[in-house]
């Protein structure tokens, strides 16, 4: 019996043990494209972040009123932004096809869930730096024509207009990588719906003498500020 | 545009006045216009206005040398004012040109301000004594045409080097030479009333001004100031990138030869209220200082800060501070570190910050008083004009 233990044990380890050495060529093929991967990105950051230099690509990008993408990237710069990011593609390239040394089946399935799946991320990416844009051009606009019109709560108002756009942006973003997308869906019903309904009930029933109050007095002294006002701006 | 046929069947003609109202009021426009054809101009004369039916037999029957042309773009938007403004004077000009007239008069004042010694005074220095551009002087109190006292007239002043009281018109006489300048080609661009100082100085053209009485114009908007300052000094901020290699090397201001009669128009008695102007200043500075700090330097931005702990009685903006503001935007407008929009309508309380300022120091202050304050403030602004030169050509510079 126990040389029937000791020859499947033998046998097992054999087995695994070939396992190991079969994977190893893989796990160093693998190694070896990061590797070579790694430094083709290294590269391609060096001629890029040249190449955009001597473009002036940061003055540009201001030029082109989108001063905003600078503010979501390292250090402020949005070459670095991008060099960042081709490299970063350039390794997980590498990464997907070193899989493939493992075993072709897998990998196929996996690359091609990877390469399906990418869309999604950018398009995902691509809402967040639209929506975080967006969010702060109105969040300004409205601070400056808040204070403007001498609204009292201009910053309060500011702040709330970016983060909603900023959650929206989020929920949008978190839809398209179909992560907990039911669960965002139904946190902006009730978050949207929850603001309606504040809002009508504010001026419908409890504040309405208090709203009204505040509109007139408001109304009262634009008016009185216009009929009084002494001067004459053109 | 005014009908092709109707120029064609005028034919030349050696003078124009385009009215641009701003009224829309029929009535008002025809009896400006009636009041107009009343005057017999020594030469043949043209009237280019607003389609408003007036009554044009009045021209045939005086037998006077007028001769009508309706345009229907001639009109004054309050919501876009600088855009309405500018179509109507290229209008205006494209058509005096195709008139072949010697000198063109843009009457765009409240009309029932328009008296009869409008027109000559504004065309006959161009007629008689060669004049490129007459600019209007207006006689008015101390609180009338604030932006012009605080920003246009200081600002171009300093940087083109004439002592021109309204650069912005409204109402003008042009020569030929200057409407063939503003409508040429690569010109065409440029807003053909904001721009046509800075034209007509940068091309070394013989500029005048000329005194014509009080002007009428719309009661103000409160509601409507920030949009209002942003289309001033929108085409005003453009016009000094465009001529940056101009006032970078522009000689010390000069006067420039008048016409007519200057007068004073005594203000309002009772004392003026500045509470809500400095509230609206304090509440600028509590919340717009990250936005400032995008657009002035540290130093500019403490004393802001300071003069919003300031209570009325010591509300005080030195002329320092304020003309490096003004300046400050117009580098800032160039650099873009926000929207333009944006970026005009933040210096907004601010500008209500020296209105404040100014009014509590000429309250009670006499004409004369009133124009010594202006013209120490046109000082500042020329002495302060180092610094945008500086700050201009390397605004990366570290300034403290």
């Amino acid at each position: 019996m126990w040389d029937q233990v000791g020859q499947t044990l033998h046998e097992s380890t054999v087995r695994v043990l070939s396992r190991i050495a079969g994977l190893l060529p893989g796990a160093l093929a693998l190694v070896l494209a990061v590797l070579v991967s790694a430094v083709i990105a290294w590269l391609a950051a060096i001629v890029l972040r040249r190449l955009l230099a001597r473009i002036d690509f940061d003055e540009r990008l201001d030029q082109w009123g989108l001063k905003s993408v600078a503010e979501w990237s390292p250090r402020e710069s949005p070459s670095l932004l991008v060099t960042r990011a081709v490299s970063w593609s350039i390794i997980l390239v590498g990464f997907t096809l070193g899989l493939a040394a493992f075993d072709a089946a897998l990998s196929s399935r996996l690359a091609f869930s990877l390469f399906t799946y990418l869309p999604n991320v950018l398009t995902a990416i691509l809402l967040v730096i639209v929506g975080g844009i967006v969010a702060r051009y109105l969040a300004r606009n409205i601070l400056i024509e808040g204070v403007n019109m001498h609204l009292q709560y201009a910053r309060f108002l500011s702040i709330g207009v970016k983060w909603m756009v900023m959650v929206l942006a989020v929920a949008m973003a978190l839809e398209h990588l179909r992560i907990g997308s039911s669960i965002v869906r139904l946190a902006f019903g009730i978050l949207f719906g929850g603001i309606v309904l504040a809002l009508a009930l504010a001026v419908g029933l409890g504040s309405k003498e208090l709203v009204s109050r505040s509109l007139e007095r408001e109304s009262d002294r634009t008016a009185t500020a216009n009929a009084e006002e002494p001067f004459r701006h053109i | 545009m005014a009908d092709a046929a109707t120029i064609d069947q005028i034919g030349k003609a050696d003078i124009a006045i385009g009215l641009v109202p701003s009224s829309h009021d029929s009535a008002e426009v025809s009896a400006a216009i009636d009041r107009i054809l009343e005057s017999s101009p020594p030469v043949n004369a043209v009237l280019i206005h607003p389609p408003y039916a007036p009554d044009g037999a009045k021209a045939q029957r005086t037998g006077s040398r007028w001769s009508l042309l309706p345009d229907p773009q001639l009109a004054q938007d309050r919501a876009a004012l600088a855009q309405s403004l500018g179509a109507s004077y290229r209008a205006i000009f494209d058509s005096a040109l195709k008139l072949g007239v010697r000198a063109c008069a843009v009457v765009a004042s409240d009309l029932p301000s328009v008296t009869a010694d409008w027109a000559p005074l504004l065309l006959e220095p161009a007629t008689e004594n060669g004049f490129d551009l007459i600019a209007p002087c207006y006689a008015r109190h101390r609180f009338e045409g604030l932006i012009n006292r605080a920003i246009v007239y200081p600002l171009v002043r300093a940087l083109y080097g004439k002592q021109i009281r309204n650069p912005l018109g409204p109402d003008v006489g042009v020569s030929a030479g200057l409407m063939r300048r503003m409508t040429s080609g690569s010109k065409t661009r440029m807003h053909p009333l904001v721009s046509l100082v800075a034209e007509a100085i940068t091309g070394g053209m013989k500029i005048c001004q000329a005194h014509l009485g009080a002007r009428g114009y719309p009661p103000p908007d409160w509601s409507n100031l920030s949009s209002l300052l942003a289309q001033v000094l929108g085409p005003l901020f453009l016009d000094v990138e465009r001529y940056a290699p101009y006032w970078q090397r522009a000689p010390e201001s000069q006067a420039v030869p008048e016409f007519g009669r200057h007068q004073h128009v005594e203000g309002p008695e009772t004392a003026v209220d500045v509470t809500r102007l400095i509230e609206t200043f304090q509440l600028g500075a509590h919340n717009l200082h990250e936005i400032w700090g995008m657009i002035l330097p540290p130093s500019t931005l403490v004393e802001l800060q300071r003069l919003a702990r300031l209570d009325r009685a010591g509300f005080r903006m030195p002329d320092e501070t304020w003309a490096r503001v003004v300046y400050d935007f117009a580098l800032a407008h160039r650099l873009r570190p926000i929207s333009r929009d944006q970026l005009l309508k933040a210096i907004t309380p601010i500008y209500l910050g020296w209105v404040a300022s100014y009014a509590l120091e000429v309250e009670s202050a006499s004409p004369d008083a009133v124009e010594q304050r202006l013209e120490k403030l046109c000082l500042t602004y020329e002495s302060a004009r180092s610094y945008l030169v500086s700050r201009w050509r390397w605004p990366d510079r570290f300034n403290p």
